[in-house]
């Protein structure tokens, strides 16, 4: 039985399934939808695997990102847990060794990473505002009644792009609303956003860094060819977007599991069985003092496996304890 | 005449409680400090303090609340400039005046000015001013000054001599690392706060770091390197960090750089932006910055920091391991 790798990325809008085989070729990705119910969308990811893989290979090592990493690793048994950055780097100089910037918007986050020599030497990732990502194209594609996937389309057969502001959604919202309410046509109103979403990008993040050639485009925002376009007329470089743009994340961490079960000669997957457990998060509020933490216990078939959410580390550590001690 | 006095763990307790608490307790007074940032008191800030204003004022107001009740009386000094021709933030000029206006129910609160802009004589009137609650006996306030101020240069030399604020002050555990060498700028209350951090530097101590402070460097040393800049900063303690930042340029001597910043300071929005050109210009250190603000959730944080570090551990290994990804 041959061996592959197993990566997954849960996101705040997608989560994502890649097995990579000996050769680092991805043999199979999933692409769900989070839908704010990570463990469920875990399991059923895990029984497509299962299904897909049979008797034909033997998963030696999986890893997780992404924001649901940590519930994530508990539950299937991570050889390693990284984040997104290091995920996606690591993936895309798999792709192209000579990598310099990667460009990756997702859900809620966007980042730039910029790459010499093979490492990464600057990454920056947005502050306190989610304008400009994929879960705010979502809503507009939604009000504007067009499918998501057909949003960047829109956009190419723009003519005379309006000027949307980008700084912020709501205003970038009200001022598409007013565009369309002065009658501007749908293409260009698009084409508009689009623009301002790499605007604001450019100006948030890649602020006073040098982005050279060549450049990658991941996450799921790339496959919206109106905002490649429009990346490309505003670096005026040409943009890569990799075969398997939108799992970057996780094709990283199942690249980085496999070194790691590689350095420790095993993996801790738990194996296929997890999905017939019963998997349970519950939280609630500690009233140990003044911090009134919000504890969160996962449970597997009633059994605690883990705590996180207290400051002090009474609960976390209590757990941490009897694992140890059993 | 008062007996017991409330002071707030907050702001500027990081840079003069060793003065203050000598101070009152020679002019007999009791000292009840308040607790410990915690979920409450953030709440509380949250809710009296205008809008408008930087986290850690609005943190400052919640101690104050947490205050009420214990103490006889409150001490908030009008600080306005605690070094010649210098000043600070003009939140600080206006927090008695802030805080009589937004805190319902409040005891008596000691506001004496704190202006050294012209010389240092000032500051005797600010000591008979405070001392003047608790005793009638001027030379018993002078003399319980003199201890004071000793007091004082003896807390600096201690911080000098490699010892943090919170490990002096609140007991923090520092342990002997020798990974990475990882300086972190900011203000001092944003430092050493662990509530508002996030608990930073104990994540910094768990991945092995050392870490390097503005406070730690001498005094002199600030002063030679801020002094190279065009013209002069005239905040104090923007002074001491670009001081340090240009210190950190200069030696080489770090690793990283992490500047730590709370949205909405009107002084760090430049001052970290300063940090980062002349670092980026100077050197290859890798910097980056951290926002504050009222999130609870970490994970942002978290991912931000796991990054950086790996990042840096990529860069530093590269030289001999080529397959290393932190």
């Amino acid at each position: 039985m041959n061996s592959c790798y197993l990566g997954i990325d849960v996101g705040s809008v997608s989560t994502n399934f890649v097995l990579l085989d000996d050769n680092g070729i991805v043999l199979k990705k999933l692409y769900l939808r989070t839908q704010g119910e990570p463990i469920r969308i875990l399991k059923e990811g895990l029984t497509e695997i299962r299904d897909f893989i049979g008797d034909r290979y033997s998963i030696a090592a999986s890893g997780t990102t992404g924001s649901g990493r940590q519930l994530a690793s508990l539950i299937v048994g991570a050889d390693i847990v990284k984040n997104e950055i290091t995920a996606h780097a690591v993936a895309a100089l798999a792709v192209r060794p000579d990598t310099r910037t990667i460009l990756e918007i997702g859900g809620q986050d966007s980042k730039i990473i910029i790459i010499r020599d093979g490492m990464v030497y600057d990454f920056a990732m947005n502050t306190v505002c989610a304008a400009g990502t994929g879960s705010f194209l979502d809503r507009q594609a939604a009000r504007l009644n067009i499918p998501i996937e057909k949003f960047g389309g829109y956009a190419l057969k723009s003519s005379n792009p309006v000027r949307i502001a980008g700084r912020c959604a709501v205003f970038a919202e009200s001022d598409m609303i007013h565009k369309q309410q002065t009658g501007q046509c749908l293409e260009d109103i698009i084409n508009g956003l689009c623009e301002a979403l790499v605007r604001n990008y450019l100006n948030n993040l890649a602020k006073g860094k040098a982005i050279e050639s060549p450049i990658l485009f991941q996450g799921g925002v790339a496959a919206n060819v109106g905002i490649v376009s429009a990346f490309e007329r505003e670096l005026k470089e040409k943009i890569i977007v990799p075969e398997n743009y939108d799992v970057m994340g996780a094709v990283g961490a199942a690249i980085l599991a496999r070194e790691e079960t590689e350095k420790k000669g095993y993996t801790i997957f738990h194996g296929f069985d997890i999905i017939k457990s019963k998997y349970e998060a519950v939280s609630f509020q500690c009233s140990h003092c003044s911090n009134c933490c919000e504890v969160v216990e996962l449970l597997a078939d009633s059994q605690v496996v883990a705590r996180w959410g207290d400051r002090c580390g009474r609960w976390s550590n209590a757990k941490e304890q009897k694992r140890a001690a059993g | 005449m008062f007996k017991k006095i409330g002071i707030p763990r907050a702001l500027l307790y990081y840079d003069y409680y060793p003065l203050w608490h000598t101070f009152f307790e020679n002019v007999g007074a009791e000292i009840v400090l308040s607790d410990r940032t915690n979920n409450k008191i953030l709440n509380d800030g949250v809710k009296y303090c205008i809008n408008e204003a930087c986290l850690p004022v609005k943190l400052f107001h919640g101690h104050i609340v947490n205050l009420i009740g214990k103490a006889d009386c409150l001490f908030v000094p009008r600080m306005k400039s605690v070094a010649r021709n210098e000043y600070i933030c003009p939140k600080f000029t206006g927090l008695p005046d802030m805080i009589r206006s937004s805190v319902p129910n409040l005891p008596p609160i000691i506001d004496c000015e704190v202006n050294l802009r012209k010389s240092n004589a000032q500051l005797k009137e600010a000591f008979f001013e405070a001392g003047s609650f608790f005793t009638e006996d001027k030379a018993r306030i002078w003399t319980a000054a003199q201890i004071a101020m000793e007091a004082n240069d003896r807390y600096r030399k201690q911080v000098e001599g490699g010892r943090l604020p919170a490990q002096i002050l609140e007991n923090r555990q520092v342990p002997d690392n020798d990974g990475l060498r990882i300086a972190v700028i900011g203000h001092i209350y944003n430092l050493y706060d662990d509530y508002i951090n996030r608990g930073l530097l104990g994540k910094l101590y768990e991945n092995g770091a050392r870490v390097f402070t503005p406070e730690l460097i001498q005094g002199g040393i600030v002063d030679g390197n801020a002094a190279k800049l065009d013209k002069k900063v005239f905040w104090s303690f923007a002074r001491r960090l670009m001081g340090a930042a240009m210190h950190f340029a200069e030696q080489k001597n770090v690793d990283g750089v992490i500047y730590l910043m709370s949205f909405g300071c009107g002084i760090d929005s430049f001052i970290a932006e300063l940090c980062e050109r002349r670092l980026r210009r100077q050197t290859d250190i890798p910097f980056y910055l951290i926002v504050l603000d009222e999130h609870s959730g970490e994970a942002g944080i978290n991912t931000r920091l796991e990054a950086f570090i790996d990042m840096l551990k990529w860069r530093k290994r590269n030289d001999s391991d080529l397959s290393a990804h932190g």
